[in-house]
């Protein structure tokens, strides 16, 4: 024990210093002597864990608290330690251990994150709050998708914890795990490197990523957003599986259960449904023209006058909804008809009494009318909580009810707008450092490089043009980087 | 006797009815025999059936003068046709019963006629003289299409082209074959003919001569396939009067009158109506034969709209009973009578829906619902306020358009922006979804530098890293 805890405290020293060379010297040779530590006193280490976290602070001596807990918490919990106390240790250190310490434990750390992940040993909603904490704690932007990220995403979605995991998967993921052009950095601790420099395979810090997993996550968040109703999210979300990029013709069938789904989310959210972007493969198109048949003409319906014929169509397709989890989401779709049907009438209306909009408009429920104003009236009036529409009830003298629809757009003074431009351009200007990074490691890339050189060449040869070489420059230009290139 | 006649009629107009024809209940205010006697050649019969088939008054009298009409040509069918319907709609006029001895008669001589023109045509054809084979098919063609064989007809013309020899010639072609295409209905195939041929280069007074059937053509084609502004201008550019009197087998001056004025209120705005129809000289000879025109035209462009409308109502019923027009009556009615309350309303901001009804609608009824489709169709920008029954006009605050779309434009980029970057990273850690026959080359999907994103995966399995070093 008292040979230990010297070791153990050793690192960082009192007088800390942000020099990276220093730091980094430091880092490695505390990280010698621990693992040192963990291969000769690993009973010790068991037996006096307890005292030792005790002694040591999860957020200052983070490197040496992990080897700890590791050594208590894998492969099995440690009998040395009351259950309870240690699980509480470990969530501890997860929420408030140092990320830049923890670089250089990748492997550790990750085994701590997993074990957490399988859920066994804390409680859900505990453990979905954990994991995003501590995934924050590594990579405070968020913009990179790690392996964590997915068996987060699962556990909140399966065991419904979707509030605690919101600050995870609200950040849009730019990055993945280990994109190729990335060269070992020369200092880990630096804290100027971008999360793919440090995030890799290589020291442990995520798992191996697969597209089938990228998409996964991107799915299972928009379905979070479902369940939280808060459909534009969610529609993102589905429309990045949707137009997950392919090549040589492939599709996945996660992609075309996202598609069922974007198009019901679509009418939700916009009250129509328009094709997937252009940029969405070719072969996947054509893989949701078929397998999505039955949700676009649900969606085709959706836009008519047809209350009963949007009935109809949902009630003859029951079983497909059931088998493609979608009974919910449709459900909402049948809800939110009307909704849009009394939306649309204030492109002709300014003033609707409420006795009117029930004559207009029909329930895609029931198919028909509503069978009470006071019914109409609770309708508009959530739409008019829930902002999706903008106007007002109002009583007239004679008693009749009346909804006034006001402008959507409501005009801004030239200071509010001055406002909401700088809030924009800080927005942008927040996006330098991604622009910086992506054009930094396309700089490094041999691959670029070949590119440019050939590119280059062609110009000095274009004076003899060869009809082959135009057909090249075609092929060329059809790049996805191509576009990006000038605006880093 | 009198209620046995009225059964029959009934009988005859539900049997129009069904089959999808137009009937016209109101009486027209044309007189049959002055209308029929503007016209010659076969165009009276058909217009004559038509009143017969569609008009309740006229029936029967039309029916009659048919029968007389078909009987003083050769068309066997047209008899049989305006005896089909004089059978059901009067079975006891004596026009009812059936001329066999004529019917026979007609039919023989037609067969000797036609063998005799072509036993002529082919003499003519033995001997080569050019001017002579023409006129043998023009002689053919104008007895087939007098006995009702209009594609025949149409085949004798054509065979006329390669001897034409002069312009008047080409000009004599082009309207015969014109000819059969309007009986054909066939409103491209006139067109293209009438521009074809008649645009060729001519001196002024033949173009004065010829300009009234150009444009009369054209404009009954544009009418026919329903382009409605080109056909006004057509029609408001015939001309001469007494030139287009001589052409009056296709339509009557009258008929100019009514086509231009009424297409010309569908299709163009007061001051084009003011400049074309009202201002000009050449048209003014054709409005004072349809004075009502004019009046209505007048109206519109004064903005008193429900006055002209009324006229035009006033005259539904014969425009209904024209040929040419019949078909076009509800769509064109229905485009005047928008473009009136879209005119009405664009000098105001807010208008009562009560003083829009008065202006409007019939007695009794209320203009919302086709306000409602108005506003749909994006034809009036407007919008409804029910309570106050207001008809409240758009404003568009350029102002906040301009914002909103500015600050669009930026949410736009930035989520493009990052989803190209997306993009690229993904594929840059080579996590595109692959086709199946790729998949196995592919295992070592996340080993670093594996997966090149600028070349083809066959052109890579190729390359060979040590060549491009030494080139």
């Amino acid at each position: 024990m008292d040979q230990l805890a010297p070791v153990l405290l050793a690192f960082p020293p009192e007088n800390p210093t942000d020099d990276n060379d220093t730091y980094d010297k430091a880092v490695k040779a505390h990280l010698n002597r621990l693992t040192k530590l963990l291969k000769d006193n690993n009973a010790d280490l068991i037996l006096h864990g307890p005292q030792l976290l005790e002694l040591l602070s999860p957020a200052v001596n983070s490197l040496s608290y992990l080897a700890v807990l590791h050594t208590l918490v894998i492969p099995s919990l440690a009998t040395s330690m009351a259950r309870d106390l240690l699980l509480e240790k470990l969530a501890i250190f997860l929420v408030s251990f140092d990320g830049r310490q923890c670089r250089y434990a990748g492997t550790h750390l990750h085994d701590l994150l997993s074990t957490v992940g399988s859920g066994q040993y804390l409680p859900p909603s505990v453990a979905v709050d954990v994991l995003a904490t501590a995934i924050l704690k590594l990579d405070p932007t968020g913009r990179m998708l790690t392996s964590t990220h997915i068996i987060l995403a699962r556990l909140a979605y399966n065991t419904d914890n979707i509030e605690p995991a919101l600050k995870v998967i609200d950040k849009i993921i730019v990055f993945y795990p280990n994109m190729i052009n990335y060269k070992e950095p020369q200092y880990l601790c630096d804290l100027d490197l971008f999360p793919p420099a440090y995030i890799t395979r290589e020291n442990g810090l995520t798992a191996v990523v697969k597209a089938a997993a990228v998409m996964e996550y991107d799915l299972l968040c928009g379905m979070m957003y479902c369940a939280r109703r808060e459909w534009a999210k969610a529609h993102a979300a589905f429309e990045r599986v949707v137009t997950f990029p392919t090549r040589e013709g492939g599709t996945s069938k996660i992609m075309a259960e996202a598609y069922k789904k974007w198009v019901l989310v679509s009418l939700l959210l916009n009250g129509k449904h328009t094709d997937p972007p252009s940029y969405t493969g070719a072969a996947a198109n054509k893989l949701y023209g078929t397998l999505g048949k039955s949700y676009v003409s649900v969606a085709t319906s959706f836009v008519t006058e047809n209350a009963e014929g949007l009935k109809a169509e949902v009630e003859k397709n029951a079983e497909i909804w059931q088998e493609d989890g979608n009974t919910g989401l449709i459900q909402e779709v049948l809800a939110a008809y009307q909704k849009w049907r009394v939306l649309n009438l204030q492109d002709i209306y300014t003033k609707i009494s409420i006795s009117e909009i029930r004559e207009q408009t029909l329930s895609a429920e029931t198919g028909e009318k509503l069978g009470k104003d006071e019914d109409v009236e609770a309708l508009v009036q959530n739409m008019i909580i829930g902002g999706m529409l903008k106007g007002v009830i109002e009583k007239n003298d004679d008693g009749t009810v009346f909804l006034t629809f006001l402008s959507s757009t409501t005009e801004l003074s030239e200071l509010e707008f001055a406002d909401e431009l700088l809030r924009m351009a800080s927005r942008l200007k927040e996006l330098q450092p991604i622009f910086r990074a992506t054009s930094e490691r396309l700089g490094t890339s041999k691959d670029y490089v070949k590119h440019i050189m050939k590119e280059s060449k062609r110009n000095e040869k274009s004076d003899a043009p060869d009809p082959t070489l135009g057909f090249d420059a075609q092929v060329d230009d059809e790049d996805l980087m191509g576009g990006v290139i000038q605006t880093g | 006797m009198a209620t046995n006649q009225q059964n029959h009629l009934l009988a005859f107009f539900t049997a129009m009815d069904n089959q999808g024809g137009i009937i016209v209940r109101d009486a027209p205010k044309l007189d049959l025999d002055l209308y029929i006697s503007n016209y010659k050649g076969r165009t009276r019969f058909e217009r004559l059936l038509v009143i017969g088939q569609c008009s309740v008054t006229l029936c029967l009298d039309a029916l009659k003068a048919a029968i007389v009409e078909a009987k003083k040509g050769k068309d066997v069918q047209r008899y049989r046709d305006a005896w089909e319907c004089i059978r059901t709609a009067a079975p006891a006029e004596p026009e009812a019963i059936w001329d066999d001895a004529w019917v026979n008669a007609t039919e023989r001589a037609n067969k000797l006629e036609t063998q005799r023109l072509e036993a002529e045509l082919k003499g003519y054809k033995n001997n080569l003289v050019k001017e002579s084979i023409r006129i043998g098919h023009r002689d053919l063609g104008e007895h087939l299409e007098s006995i009702g064989d209009l594609n025949g007809a149409a085949d004798a013309y054509l065979k006329m082209r390669p001897d034409a020899s002069t312009q008047s010639h080409i000009l004599d072609v082009g309207k015969h074959i014109i000819s059969t295409m309007l009986q054909k209905r066939d409103w491209p195939g006139a067109l293209a003919n009438i521009n074809k041929v008649l645009v060729a280069n001519m001196s002024p007074e033949e173009q004065n001569a010829e300009q009234p059937y150009q444009k009369m053509v054209s404009g009954l084609a544009y009418l026919g396939t329903e382009k409605y502004h080109e056909a006004a201008r057509s029609f408001l550019e015939v001309g001469d009067p007494i030139v287009c009197q001589r052409y009056n087998d296709v339509v009557s001056s009258n008929d100019i009158a009514t086509y231009g004025g009424l297409l010309a209120l569908a299709s163009m705005d007061r001051l084009e109506l003011q400049i074309r129809v009202l201002d000009n000289s050449a048209f003014r000879n054709y409005l004072e034969l349809e004075p009502h025109i004019r009046k209505a035209v007048s109206m519109f462009v004064n903005g008193r709209y429900s006055a002209c409308l009324a006229i035009l109502e006033s005259y539904r019923a014969d425009y209904l009973l024209d040929i040419y027009l019949q078909k076009h009556v509800a769509s064109l009615f229905s485009l005047i009578r928008s473009k009136c309350i879209v005119q009405y309303f664009l000098p105001f901001s807010c208008v009562t829906l009560d003083s829009m009804n008065t202006a409007f609608a019939k007695p009794g009824e209320s203009l919302e619902d086709e306000l409602i489709s108005m506003i749909k169709s994006g034809v009036l920008k407007a919008r409804i306020n029910t309570i106050d029954k207001l008809l409240v006009a758009v404003s568009n605050n350029a102002r906040v358009a301009m914002q909103t779309q500015g600050i669009e434009a930026a949410r736009n980029y930035e989520r493009e922006a990052l989803e190209r970057i997306r993009r690229m990273s993904l594929a840059a850690a080579d996590l595109e979804v692959r086709g199946q026959s790729r998949k196995i080359g592919s295992t070592g999907g996340n080993l670093a530098g594996v997966g090149d994103i600028w070349s083809d995966d066959s052109n890579r399995r190729l390359y060979n890293p040590g060549e491009t070093a030494s080139s």
